[in-house]
């Protein structure tokens, strides 16, 4: 076993022994979801989204439409936070590798892998949880896009987990997916053309891939997944920057 | 009461010392505020589901800011301090006297945060009774200081305390937030931590008054937070009969 893959178990070991933090991980997908389809009046409501490559209104069920912005923003939220966290801790203990004789591309390659793994999880429960109420049209368009938005936010939170403390770290990583997924992409509250600083939050481009690729019956944002994913990597370079930084400053 | 007053100060400059905490204190209030009046001002009106007035929009935002900086400022406090707190009791500190200066800093934090979002909607409405909107504000914010000071004791790290409070926060939310999108709200939602407070702001906000039976909830919300908290806490201080945690 190379150096990497131990302390990529390690992190899993060590995080799947927390039975308390395992459990919230199913349990707060599950009753969150579930309780959005539950209580979601189940009326038509305009939505605006892509069709046959032209902008159009089209009429959705609201747990429909419901469903495909509580998902993400469930998977974003801890994805988040388990960043955030990742990134304190690294802070505290990753120095520490590096004196042991690790190399800095081993300790981020283990602890992003373990920010992978938490990501996906919860990916693979909260989309399962929806399939039970609402399938969408193309649904492995849909779990792309999730991926990619789940991903960007848990690298979101490491970057904020370098420059925050804690505290300042929950509230942004609380308040940030909330306003952008929950308030700023929801087609439900944003009924005419976003203004441009909405554009640039991180949920603007997999947002648009779930609305389409879930709601109408033929996927016309290839090319925003394109742009989901080049800003994705564009986290990525930055958090792997600063996490680099961090554990070499402690 | 040397030790009392030591204690608040002790927490409150914890607090200060850190400027981006304060800094994300002021601001946060007033994006939560602006981005959820406009954002719920936005949802189109068809038959049976109605646009939320912009006001009630940002009173509803307001609501929610104070209780979710409260909410994670109470876990924080209580888990970041754990380890120091049970070195202060085993040093003589009684516990309670401990958990009264944590709770009365955290009461005063929240106090100024509810200023802030209070002037942030003060900006944009005129309340009909203000200083009853102050003070509901104020406790919808010590509710989740306090909830968030019990999920701090019962589940000591701050990323499963975290998880628990924000889903909380978000469900009541949705639910007592007289959320246009919701239907067949359960009866079991008065029960929720925000339910009463949102109704007293909400009747003194734009009517002017208040009401009993609201007021007496939440008050007793908040005396069965503070037990909880005390008893909770007492036990995870309990440092005789072996060696502590």
């Amino acid at each position: 076993m190379n150096r990497t893959t131990t302390a990529f178990s390690i992190g899993i070991k060590e995080q799947a022994r927390n039975y308390v933090l395992v459990a919230l991980l199913v349990v707060l997908p599950v009753s969150f979801i579930t309780l959005a389809f539950a209580v979601t009046q189940d009326v038509e409501m305009p939505v605006r989204t892509l069709v046959d490559g032209e902008t159009a209104t089209v009429m959705r069920g609201m747990p429909e439409v419901h469903g495909v912005i509580m998902t993400p923003i469930t998977s974003a939220l801890i994805a988040g936070l388990a960043g955030l966290f990742l990134m304190r801790e690294a802070k505290d203990t990753d120095g520490r590798l590096a004196v042991a004789g690790y190399r800095a591309w081993q300790v981020i390659a283990a602890r992003f892998g373990v920010l992978a793994a938490i990501t996906l999880i919860v990916t693979g429960v909260s989309v399962g949880v929806m399939l039970v109420d609402f399938q969408p049209e193309y649904l492995w368009w849909f779990v792309a896009a999730m991926l990619v938005v789940s991903v960007t936010y848990g690298l979101i939170g490491m970057l904020v987990g370098a420059v925050f403390n804690r505290l300042a770290g929950m509230w942004l990583m609380l308040i940030l997916p909330m306003l952008d997924i929950g308030l700023f992409q929801d087609p439900l509250f944003i009924q005419s053309e976003p203004d441009w600083w909405m554009k640039l939050f991180p949920g603007y481009w997999p947002v648009r891939v779930m609305v389409d690729t879930g709601l109408t019956t033929d996927v016309d944002t290839a090319l925003s997944l394109v742009w989901a994913t080049g800003y994705l990597l564009l986290v990525a370079v930055l958090a792997i920057g600063v996490y680099y930084r961090a554990t070499q400053a402690s | 009461m040397n030790r009392v007053w030591t204690g608040i100060r002790a927490n409150v400059s914890t607090f200060l010392r850190t400027p981006l905490n304060v800094v994300l204190a002021l601001l946060l209030p007033i994006v939560v505020i602006e981005g959820w009046g406009q954002a719920m001002a936005g949802l189109p009106s068809m038959p049976t589901v109605e646009a939320i007035p912009i006001e009630l929009g940002r009173l509803l935002g307001a609501i929610f800011g104070v209780a979710i900086i409260a909410g994670l400022m109470g876990l924080a406090q209580m888990i970041s301090a754990r380890a120091a707190d049970r070195r202060l009791v085993q040093t003589g500190y009684p516990p309670r006297t401990l958990l009264a200066t944590r709770l009365a800093a955290l009461g005063g934090v929240t106090v100024v945060v509810a200023a802030v979002n209070y002037g942030v909607l003060w900006l944009t409405i005129s309340p009909e009774a203000p200083v009853l909107t102050f003070v509901f504000l104020v406790l919808a914010g010590l509710v989740y200081a306090f909830l968030g000071a019990l999920v701090g004791a019962l589940l000591p790290r701050l990323f499963e305390g975290s998880l628990v409070v924000v889903f909380l926060a978000m469900m009541d939310a949705f639910l007592s937030g007289d959320s246009p999108l919701a239907a067949d709200i359960p009866e079991f939602v008065e029960y929720f931590p925000l339910y009463h407070p949102k109704e007293l702001l909400q009747e003194a906000m734009f009517q002017g008054t208040y009401t009993t039976g609201d007021l007496g909830f939440v008050a007793g919300y908040l005396l069965v937070l503070l037990v909880l908290v005390t008893v909770v806490f007492g036990v995870t201080m309990r440092t005789s009969g072996g060696w502590s945690a």
